[in-house]
């Protein structure tokens, strides 16, 4: 190594200790003002990709475009576009009619967003929401859809924040079983194969009279979730050696969330 | 050399947030597309030391600032990790920068191999350091396929990647061959 290259690398190390030893709060800056310096190319992503749209929806394997193609071809050219115009509009319709149903009628005081980018290729499960600081979000807040959790919100921009979502091994919520006294803590998993990965609720009775299908809500333990918001429900029950485990499957399908609603109190 | 410096930077950039809108392979148990890796040996392998620093830190802050969840506990993975993680395989890299300029397009074709068969060591890094904070290290089909199929993914992408970045680097001048004769 010549002598640049040994400065260069001296100052590389200082910079990446530096970096690592940083306290929460600082990296917690950096990564706000990030989000916010990339939020404008976020947002144009999301539009862009909301344009092509269905890209987020996964690549379809051959044999199911060659069906589609088949049958696309028998339709009237003018009668799908007719077609898929009125399908568009009425889902937007609908989905908007949810939304603003849930938004009324929910006991909380609910901020709307848009998720702009989801992180499909990494071991965390997260996404981007368009509303940040500016909107009234703070770090550890719920999100929540008409259906159930979404997550919580991790790092805070001034326009754009960052959300960890129920899916994650690393978020844990408090939970309750409708229908029992059963309390345990979910979380999600750290791979899955596909794209709704099923939760896991640990900590349970072993001798507890839980039934697939059985409604999982927060129980509010924490302090960080409210209590009542749906998080899914129970495909399965075992007993394990020390605790009783259930697999749950998430109410919100994680995949294809677009409007999603903040919490930020209670009305 | 600057100007396909401050390119590829740019390249490495966009191509971590156009990461985020490629679904993942759902015939390959959800593996990604990673562009990024194939970038950044790019320029190991073009480019003297410094610039190879620059590079490795800038890609693995960025990674770290746009993937890591860090809310209000004790995160599981500490922002600046991926630089050292990407540091590795981009110095093994690097230590093939003589033979990627002085031989041909069969040695380059070789050296992209290389980098992608180095790439999943980036996932299986993070996922170790994962499991070792959370205390479960546990391996099944869909981790495998979460760590290999970028990889498999970069063995077919990394040549044409390699091509497009050295036609792009004779686009704006830059020609490490010429460069390393100028220095010398």
């Amino acid at each position: 190594m010549r002598g640049p290259s040994i400065a260069t690398f001296a100052v590389f190390v200082v910079l990446v200790v530096v970096l690592i030893l940083l306290p929460g709060g600082c990296k917690q800056q950096i990564q706000a003002n990030f989000l916010q310096f990339v939020s404008p190319i976020l947002k144009t992503g999301s539009s862009v990709q909301q344009g092509l749209g269905g890209v987020s929806g996964g690549l379809k394997k051959l044999d199911e475009l060659e069906k589609e193609n088949r049958q696309l071809r028998q339709e009237n050219e003018q009668l799908r576009t007719t077609n898929n115009l009125l399908k568009t509009l009425e889902t937007e319709v609908n989905r908007l009619n949810k939304a603003l149903g849930f938004r009324e009628q929910s006991p909380f005081r609910l901020i709307p967003a848009r998720v702009i980018a989801r992180d499909n290729a990494s071991w965390w499960n997260t996404c981007t929401i368009d509303r940040g600081s500016e909107d009234g979000l703070a770090v550890d807040m719920a999100v929540v859809t008409e259906a159930g959790l979404v997550g919580k919100v991790a790092t805070v921009a001034k326009n754009v924040s960052s959300v960890v979502l129920v899916s994650d091994e690393s978020l844990r919520v408090s939970v309750s079983i409708e229908g029992t006294n059963e309390q345990g803590i979910i979380s999600g998993t750290r791979a899955s194969s596909n794209f709704v990965p099923d939760l896991r609720i640990r900590f349970l009775t072993k001798t507890a009279e839980i039934k697939p299908g059985m409604r999982v809500t927060t129980s509010g333990t924490g302090g960080v979730f409210p209590s009542g918001v749906i998080v899914g429900t129970i495909k399965q029950f075992t007993v394990k050696e020390l605790e009783g485990v259930a697999i749950v499957q998430p109410a919100v399908d994680l995949s294809k969330v677009q409007d999603v609603f903040v919490i930020s109190g209670i009305k | 050399m600057i100007r396909f410096f401050l390119v590829l930077i740019l390249l490495i950039f966009l191509s971590l947030i156009f990461q985020l809108y490629i679904p993942p392979m759902i015939f390959l148990k959800g593996a990604a597309i990673l562009f990024v890796p194939a970038l950044l040996f790019y320029g190991s392998l073009t480019f003297p030391l410094p610039f190879v620093l620059v590079l490795v830190f800038l890609t693995g802050l960025w990674y770290d600032l746009l993937t890591i969840p860090l809310g209000s506990g004790r995160p599981d993975y500490v922002i600046g990790t991926s630089i050292v993680i990407y540091l590795i395989p981009a110095m093994i890299i690097h230590g093939f920068r003589p033979l990627f300029i002085k031989k041909g397009w069969g040695v380059h074709l070789f050296l992209a191999e290389l980098a992608a068969i180095l790439t999943p060591f980036c996932l299986l890094a993070q996922y170790a350091i994962i499991s070792f904070e959370r205390s479960d290290f546990f391996f099944s089909d869909v981790i495998v396929w979460r760590i290999l199929g970028p990889g498999l993914i970069a063995m077919v992408t990394t040549p044409f990647v390699f091509l497009f970045l050295s036609s792009l680097s004779h686009l704006v001048g830059f020609r490490p061959q010429a460069e390393v004769t100028k220095l010398s």
